[in-house]
């Protein structure tokens, strides 16, 4: 029988400050938008300290205080050091700061940002691999996470040769080195956490049950082998590779979609509550940046590729966390707050926790500023991306204030 | 002679509430069985709606508590099985309409 447990969740004291500094950055991140053109280099060391901002201090603080808690869900064993998530937190907040700040003002902090992010990711992925060690079960998240660990120290000390060059401490090619550290990260970490969670959350979270899964399993196969291409391929300067990889990409993603679809059409939960909402607009994105990116392979130019990689993000991966911050939140702070008074006195219900107003209010704005601006990546139309960094620095306040509330429910 | 019957366990239990959904255990169709024994020993069967529900052991603890609300009650024991999965066919009408699964 399977035992999952309670006993190994850590409190909520260790988890929210990475909930809390996570939706922080992503304010501070959306209204940096507003500062930007829509045309644009990524080797621009300013466009590179707004996508540290937006991937470090969102997207990574989120999952590594949703790892806190799912890591023992996951594999029905509790972390081995749990308190180690006390260390990472101030490490992986100091580090980003600084690390934007040197992308933006002063590129000689850069590798002092760097040092303390390495340290916070060596940290989190020796602790999780510990922790794999201790259980024997064997399914496709928990592989997710074992090869996802993996690509993350790829990813971290690509990025820190890449901060060593920059500040100029070592002769790399940084532009190749930069193309491995960003799919080793978004590809290898990023992607394959979310592949990894979604056969868990999503059926829990829509209640769909008795699902064929070869269809993730092949996407699991698919992208895990296409990062190690395109990370062989950059390194190696064999540009061939690399496109391969892409390819080997594209189809693990198309699985990866296509067992969504499977799921989709087995939820028993019919309810558009701001989960549900975020999910079809985080796999809309999804098919729109695929075929973006496919339209770029065709036609070469720049701008497609800044949309597709765009729907990705801001799209994709930012719904994907931030609909289940709404699911996520609510639960621990229940558990911690409430689950003790059950039986003795009338206890909230996980969705009375969070204004549904605001949460409408942050989807909405986030996804018209989202397509909105993504229009104007496209067009390279300074007026339509302003006009959408506006409507996403609104989604974020909405986002920031009602994950606020939410943590101090019932304190 | 035990005055417990399965169908007063069914209603303690129809006390414990998931947090998630916002219907009880009995109507959601998680509870299987009650056995109630001569010696009013209860043994409990149930499921829940996933496996990887990270409330599995405080849920357990609920039904047991309200089992122990029964006047006269033994030993409780709670058996959470994975067959049959559960799936919506087994909840009531009224989750069903209230969940969009019909």
């Amino acid at each position: 029988m399977k035992a999952i447990s309670s006993d190994f969740a850590p409190p909520l004291k260790l988890i929210s400050p990475f909930f809390n500094a996570g939706v922080t950055f992503y304010l501070f991140s959306m209204l940096a938008l507003l500062f930007f053109k829509p045309s644009f280099a990524y080797e621009q060391m300013d466009v590179a300290g707004w996508v540290h901002l937006f991937l470090l201090g969102f997207v990574m603080m989120v999952i590594f205080g949703a790892m806190a808690q799912l890591i023992p869900v996951v594999l029905e064993a509790g972390h081995v050091v749990v308190d180690v998530y006390y260390v990472i937190f101030p490490l992986l907040l100091v580090g980003t700061s600084l690390m934007v700040f040197g992308f933006w003002l002063v590129p000689s902090i850069l590798p002092y940002g760097g040092l303390l992010v390495l340290v916070a990711m060596m940290i989190f992925a020796v602790e999780n691999v510990a922790t794999l060690k201790k259980t024997s079960i064997r399914t496709l998240t928990i592989d997710a996470v074992a090869w996802s660990n993996g690509y993350l120290l790829l990813g971290i000390l690509t990025g820190f040769a890449i901060a060593l060059g920059l500040s100029g401490n070592l002769d790399i090619n940084i532009p190749l080195m930069l193309k491995a550290h960003v799919y080793a990260v978004l590809g290898g970490y990023v992607v394959l956490t979310i592949i990894g969670l979604s056969l868990i959350l999503i059926p829990m979270f829509s209640l769909a049950h008795g699902f064929e899964e070869t269809a993730i399993h092949r996407a699991f196969k698919w992208v895990i082998t296409g990062v190690a291409v395109v990370f062989v391929g950059a390194l190696s300067s064999q540009e061939w590779l690399m496109y391969l990889g892409y390819a080997i990409n594209t189809v693990g993603v198309l699985f990866y979609i296509w067992q969504i679809y499977i799921i989709a059409k087995l939820t028993v939960r019919k309810e558009l509550d701001i989960w549900a909402k975020s999910m079809i607009f985080a796999f809309g994105t999804l098919i729109l940046s695929l075929l973006l990116g496919l339209a770029y392979f065709v036609s070469g130019i720049e701008s497609i590729l800044h949309a597709s990689v765009w729907f990705l993000l801001l799209g994709f991966i930012s719904s994907m966390i931030t609909g289940h911050l709404y699911k996520i939140v609510p639960f621990l702070v229940w558990f911690e707050r409430f689950a003790p008074l059950v039986g003795k006195e009338k206890v909230p219900m996980l969705h009375e926790m969070y204004s549904k107003e605001g949460a409408s209010m942050m989807f909405w704005f986030t996804a018209v500023g989202v397509m909105i601006a993504g229009l104007g990546l496209l067009f390279e139309s300074d007026i339509l991306f302003k006009a959408g960094g506006s409507f996403l620095f609104t989604g974020a306040i909405f986002l920031y204030i009602t994950m606020r509330k939410m943590l101090a429910y019932g304190k | 002679m035990c005055n417990i019957t399965k169908e007063k366990v069914f209603e303690a239990i129809s006390t414990v509430i998931d947090p998630e959904v916002g219907f009880n255990l009995v109507e959601m169709g998680l509870i299987y069985d009650a056995i109630v024994d001569d010696a009013c020993n209860v043994h409990v069967i149930m499921t829940l709606s996933t496996q990887g529900c990270p409330l599995h052991q405080m849920i357990k603890q609920w039904v047991e508590e309200a089992v122990a609300k029964l006047e006269g009650v033994g030993t409780i024991e709670i058996e959470v099985v994975w067959e049959p999965a559960w799936n919506i066919s087994m909840a009531d009408e009224n989750v069903k309409k209230a969940l969009g699964g019909m």
